[in-house]
């Protein structure tokens, strides 16, 4: 028999798949619980009704809503709310416009320039932009767009150079075959046509993972926000506000009342996350895997 | 329903890559071209340019008289079959075919009447209702095509729509656009790779090659009157036999010495030969692999080969066989004139004689390709 | 240095190979560098003589243009109107006018101009210092508004801009008149209004589409970056605001502060906090990478269960706003939270970190800079992780196969066979991840602002004090953030700098990563 003389190196396919699963048990299950002790931590901490910085127990010693209340009662946090909201529904609608508009021109039309704009842009881009606000916090300043107004400035500023983020949705429209936009034009659609009737119905995926990137942007955003809102509460957003409650001199007074106020953040965008993740995924993951 | 004329047509791509040269054609009403060559020859531009796809370098692209050059594809009036379909995966087959009638803003019983008259000639009405995604490669084919003919447009134009077909699926729709050209009457033009559409559809055959014309002829024209080596070789299956020989004129009569065999040139063939004044020398000899016959050791004109390769296609046997010399032929017998122990005969090794009438036979300058006769 | 041919470099060891192909790598730079300056000097001579050719056109259309031609080199868009293209011309009359009418007005545009007095060294932008005076009739101070130099500079700016549009515009109609002239004199149609309009929405589509977005980033980027440039050679800082103080022209002389050395000096500090960018870009963008497809190979090995599950965990650090978390984080290992404090009490934090009044991990430089790794990890793993679960979903199955039947073990597999074909596929994506990670404000500056590790070497530098964490982009966040010690000019010499390291990575970069060098080599 032939077969006798296979020889057996290490141990079996299935034995060490079984050693190698366990490991990677392990492993994923450790991963696990680091990845979401923050969160966990968080909204132990919100739900404390003692205040507790210095202590060293992350389980609540009492349930309570206190600091809930108090957030809601005693601080601007409400309307900081409103703001990181109005901005984000803003930024998604016109950044949205923006990108597509900008990556279906350079994807799918040709014409004189398109190379320069999009070398231009790559060079633009290396600049550090949050240099420009040194002259547009001026001009917002002037025009009154700036402290309890800043959220119409922050607007502007998040979506006016939108368009120079185009990478990853260029990338989905290169997918698009282009046999489409000329059947289409054989068919005797203009150009804004097939943009509108072939195109834009095809791209769902890439227009609402553009709708959540921009939804998302405003709450996470603390450098630009910092800079036009200047320390006015009533134009903060959440990060900028929140920010403020953790400095030395607030922390221990705060600290609970910033942990409720992570949660309430993290409801609105992790629902909108949460049901879009397949549209995100398609996104993160279709910009850099081709074909 | 309308004529096409291109004169001096050119493509240059960047600086100077040339994409198509000097294309001078007319097609006239009602007629089916089709364009053939091997890839990047400059056929499926040629098409672009006429739907309107491509811009054009130089020259002008006139439809039914009218210079269309500066015309916007929509404006040309034409239709267009896509390699990959094109079809919009959005939209149900009867919106697909609908699409440009749409755009026209047709009224929905003209949209109606002309899809559903489409898809029953195509034989797809049970299907207008789905999507592109749940069709088969065919099916998808009948709807491209069906998309094409709802426009009632000037000229037809189909760029290679057989190729991502199967080779039995293949020959059926090549048999199906033969019908259906019987059914809308107006001008095609058809771009392909493959010389056997080329041949079955054509009224007329344009062969080209490198961004140049090589012949423009009816399929029987290219067939027995190449231009030149190009087109011998690129139309018939398997491809014609070419060997350098010598020509030789000994008393008004025409000789042609392949492989140390002397065959007279009659006929036909002798009198074009002496009507062009030909004189002889080293010329290229064409024989497409159907025109040898067996012959036996010793018979007038019979060049020994042997059998390297035996390909039994069951209504013909192609024989791949080795000259002397170690050139390659290939020659092509009807089984049917084989007794069973002659084809027994025929297998790897054995030395065969093969000899060949003047009739079919073809010369061609060794240097330019250029055909003597034409 | 001798070049193989194919078939003898096939006969070298692996070491000999490796060697060769090093030694090739130092000998071509020669030529690559000549090759960049070859095509640089190209580029110039193009622009030189395509600036020539553009005087030599216009020479030539004066000569042979018509009367109508000849007069629209001094009235806008006359040409367009006598060839009845009605719209364009009366938008070109109108852009003259405006323009005129502009530069000549009171504080119109050479008012401006003059205020400005851009790159005069030594001379304040704006001419009027504002402030109290004594006014004699009142016999009182009062306050009188004088020039703010921020908004002379824009206007200045703007003015130029206006300037060379004007020269663009007036180059463009010159140009489409001697067209029309053309096109009639070989007895064709022009294009009337109504088509310029129609064509808007077909092959000028990019037109209408490019609008929006191009006027945005030319207003929103371009412009201050120019404004930002041209501060880079004034004294704009917290003193000098340009309004209750003008500030001026100074030529290069901050380049000059920008090569002290010394303690406290620009240029130690500069080299510095570069360093530790460069280090941070570094190693935050590898150790994602790294550590994210092993985890996506992890989920992804086979026989693992609940996949979603695990994906799902970690794509949840997305969806929670990084603020938060980034911020709660840096809570639990200072010297007053969870971790932080545990750690003291179980004596695991050396004495050797002992700062002077807080013991806590971001009190120690190389722990501080170790943590920050840390939670850089943390944060950027999930996105890795999809990117690469897409990726490796993408990777044929019967390379897999046909390896095993060759004999391949798993690491085996991972190193010749995931690894060339993700390094390949996520080139482009690991440049724009690492330039990112150069300007990564949010998760430096979230973690360490409260917690500030002040560089003793440095101390203060461009009127701030530098912490061992401090990225280029914090450092010049604080500068120019409203304090009283602004120094704005550095920022936008500090800026000027910034961009010109990513340039030069970044094509560094872009020549090494194979993606561009094979496009085709995985399709």
């Amino acid at each position: 028999m032939r077969n006798n003389e296979i020889k057996r190196t290490g141990l079996g396919a299935r034995a060490s798949r079984r050693v190698g699963n366990t490991v990677v048990y392990t492993v994923l299950v450790i991963m696990t619980v680091l990845w979401l002790f923050p969160f966990v931590g968080i909204l132990l901490e919100s739900f404390k009704a003692e205040t507790s910085m210095q202590t060293t127990y992350l389980l609540p010693k009492r349930f309570g809503l206190d600091h809930y209340i108090r957030l809601f009662t005693k601080t601007d946090f409400p309307r900081w709310f409103l703001n990181t909201g109005i901005m984000g529904v803003a930024t998604a609608v016109l950044q949205t416009v923006f990108v597509l508009s900008m990556s279906y021109v350079l994807s799918r039309l040709r014409f004189r320039g398109r190379r320069g704009l999009m070398n231009f842009m790559l060079i633009l881009g290396m600049f550090p932009g949050f240099l420009t606000l040194i002259l547009i916090y001026k001009v917002f300043t002037d025009l009154g767009l700036t402290m309890q107004m800043a959220p119409l400035g922050l607007i502007i500023v998040y979506c006016a150079s939108s368009g120079m983020g185009y990478y990853v949705s260029k990338g989905f429209f290169d997918t698009l075959p282009k046999s489409l936009d000329e059947a289409a034009r054989v068919d005797g659609a203009t150009r804004a046509q097939v943009f509108y009737k072939i195109i834009l119905p095809l791209s769902r995926p890439i227009v609402i993972y553009t709708v959540l990137m921009g939804f998302m942007a405003p709450w996470g955003d603390f450098m630009l926000a910092s800079y036009l809102i200047h320390e006015n509460s009533q134009g903060m957003n959440v990060a900028v506000g929140m920010f403020e409650w953790l400095s030395k001199t607030m922390v221990n007074t705060n600290y609970n009342m910033f942990c409720a106020a992570g949660v309430i953040v993290a409801i609105p965008v992790t629902i909108v996350f949460l049901c879009l993740q397949k549209y995100y995924v398609e996104g993160v993951t279709g910009g850099a895997v081709k074909g | 329903m309308a004529s096409v004329k291109l004169t001096n047509v050119k493509k240059i791509y960047g600086k100077d890559t040339v994409a198509v040269q000097d294309f001078n054609l007319d097609i006239a009403d009602k007629e089916f071209i089709v364009f053939v060559g091997p890839s990047g020859c400059g056929k499926s531009t040629t098409l672009r340019m006429i739907a309107g796809l491509e811009e054009i370098s130089e020259g002008t692209v006139e439809i039914d008289g009218a210079v269309v050059n500066d015309l916007q594809p929509r404006d040309r009036n034409i239709a267009m079959v896509f390699q990959n379909y094109a079809l919009y995966p959005h939209l149900t087959v009867f919106e697909n075919m609908a699409f440009s009638l749409r755009l026209r803003k047709a009224p929905q019983e003209e949209v109606y009447e002309k899809v559903t008259k489409a898809a029953q000639i195509l034989g797809i009405t049970e299907y207008l209702t789905r999507k592109p995604r749940a069709l088969s490669g065919g099916q998808r084919q009948r709807v491209a095509i069906g998309r094409a003919m709802v426009r009632d447009s000037k000229v037809f134009l189909m760029d290679e729509p057989l190729s991502n077909l199967d080779a039995k699926l293949r020959n059926q729709m090549r048999a199906e656009i033969i019908l259906l050209r019987k059914n809308i009457d107006t001008t095609f033009i058809y771009v392909t790779h493959d010389q056997t559409e080329a041949m079955t559809l054509g009224d007329r055959i344009v062969i080209m090659k490198d961004g140049y014309i090589q012949q423009v002829g009816t399929p029987t024209e290219v067939f027995d009157m190449p231009d030149n080596l190009f087109v011998a070789e690129f139309i018939g299956a398997p491809k014609m036999n070419t060997f350098c020989t010598e020509l030789v004129l000994e008393g008004g009569k025409y000789y042609v010495k392949p492989y140390g065999a002397k065959i007279e040139v009659t006929g036909k063939k002798a009198e074009m030969l002496n009507k062009k004044g030909v004189e002889g020398g080293e010329i290229t000899l064409g024989v497409r692999p159907e025109h040898f016959v067996l012959a036996k050791k010793g018979d007038r004109g019979a060049i020994p080969c042997k059998i390297v390769v035996n390909e039994m296609m069951g209504s013909e046997l192609h024989l791949h066989v080795t000259e002397e010399n170690g050139d390659r032929l290939i020659v092509r017998i009807p089984t049917i004139i084989l007794s069973d122990d002659e084809r027994n005969a025929l297998t790897y090794g054995e030395t065969i004689y093969v000899t060949f009438d003047s009739k079919v036979m073809h010369f061609f300058d060794t240097e330019s390709g250029k055909n003597l006769l034409v | 240095m001798k070049r193989l041919n194919d078939l003898d470099y096939l006969r070298l060891g692996r070491f000999q190979a490796f060697f060769y192909k090093f030694r090739l790598f130092f000998c071509l730079i020669p030529a690559w560098l000549r090759g960049v300056g070859r095509s640089v000097g190209g580029a110039f001579l193009r622009v030189f003589r395509g600036i020539k050719n553009e005087f030599v056109d216009i020479g030539s259309t004066f000569k042979y243009g018509n009367f109508a031609v000849r007069l629209s080199f001094f009235v806008f868009g006359f040409g367009n109107l006598f060839y009845g293209q009605i719209l364009r011309g009366i938008l070109f009359l109108a852009f003259e006018l405006i323009f005129i009418g502009y530069m000549i007005v009171p504080s119109g545009g050479i008012y401006w101009l003059a205020k400005t007095r851009f790159f005069q060294t030594g001379k304040t932008v704006g001419t009027v210092q504002g402030g109290k005076f004594y006014d004699e009739v009142f016999d009182t101070e009062v306050w009188v508004a004088g020039d703010d130099s921020v908004k002379v500079l824009l206007y200045g700016l703007l003015t130029v801009i206006f300037i060379v549009a004007f020269i663009y515009t007036w180059r463009l109609q010159v140009k489409q008149c001697r067209i029309c002239m053309d096109i009639t004199k070989k007895g064709k149609k022009i294009k009337s209004g109504k088509d310029d309009l129609r064509s808007l929405l077909d092959d000028q589509f990019h037109k209408t589409l490019l609008s929006l977005p191009v006027a945005g980033i030319l207003i929103f980027t371009v412009l201050p970056i120019i404004y930002m440039v041209l501060i880079a050679f004034t004294s704009y800082d917290a003193a000098h605001d340009g309004y209750s103080n003008l500030f001026s022209w100074v030529g290069l002389e901050h380049f000059n502060e920008l090569l002290d050395f010394g303690s406290g000096g620009m240029g130690l500090a500069f080299g510095e906090i570069l360093a530790w960018t460069l280090m941070w870009a570094f190693l935050a963008t590898f150790s994602n990478y790294f550590l994210g497809m092993f985890v996506a190979i992890m989920i992804n090995k086979r026989g693992i269960k609940i996949k979603k599950f695990w994906r799902t965990v970690l794509v949840m650090t997305i969806a929670i706003p990084q603020f938060v978390s980034l911020l709660y984080v840096a809570k639990l290992f200072d010297a007053t939270g969870i971790i932080g404090k545990l750690l003291l009490e179980w004596n695991l934090i050396p004495s050797s970190m002992v700062a002077v009044n807080q013991l806590s991990l971001w009190q120690n430089p190389i722990s501080a800079r170790v943590l920050l790794i840390a939670v850089n990890i943390w944060v950027g793993i999930p996105y890795i992780m999809l990117i690469a679960t897409g990726i490796l979903m993408n990777i044929p199955k019967d390379l897999y196969e046909s390896s095993r039947i060759d004999g391949a073990k798993p690491w085996q597999q991972y190193v010749k066979i995931t690894l060339p074909y993700m390094m390949f596929v996520t080139g482009p994506y690991l440049l724009t991840s690492f330039v990112g990670n150069l300007n990564n404000f949010n998760v430096i500056y979230l973690l360490t602002q409260n917690n500030q590790l002040i560089n003793t070497e440095i101390g203060t530098a461009g009127g701030v004090s530098v912490c061992y964490t401090d990225l280029l982009i914090t450092w010049l966040y604080k500068m120019t953030l409203n304090s009283g010690e602004s120094k704005y000019y550095m920022a936008s010499l500090i800026g000027i700098l910034v961009f010109i390291v990513v340039a030069v990575l970044s094509l560094i970069i872009y020549n090494v990563i194979p993606s561009t060098k094979h496009e085709e080599d995985y399709r």
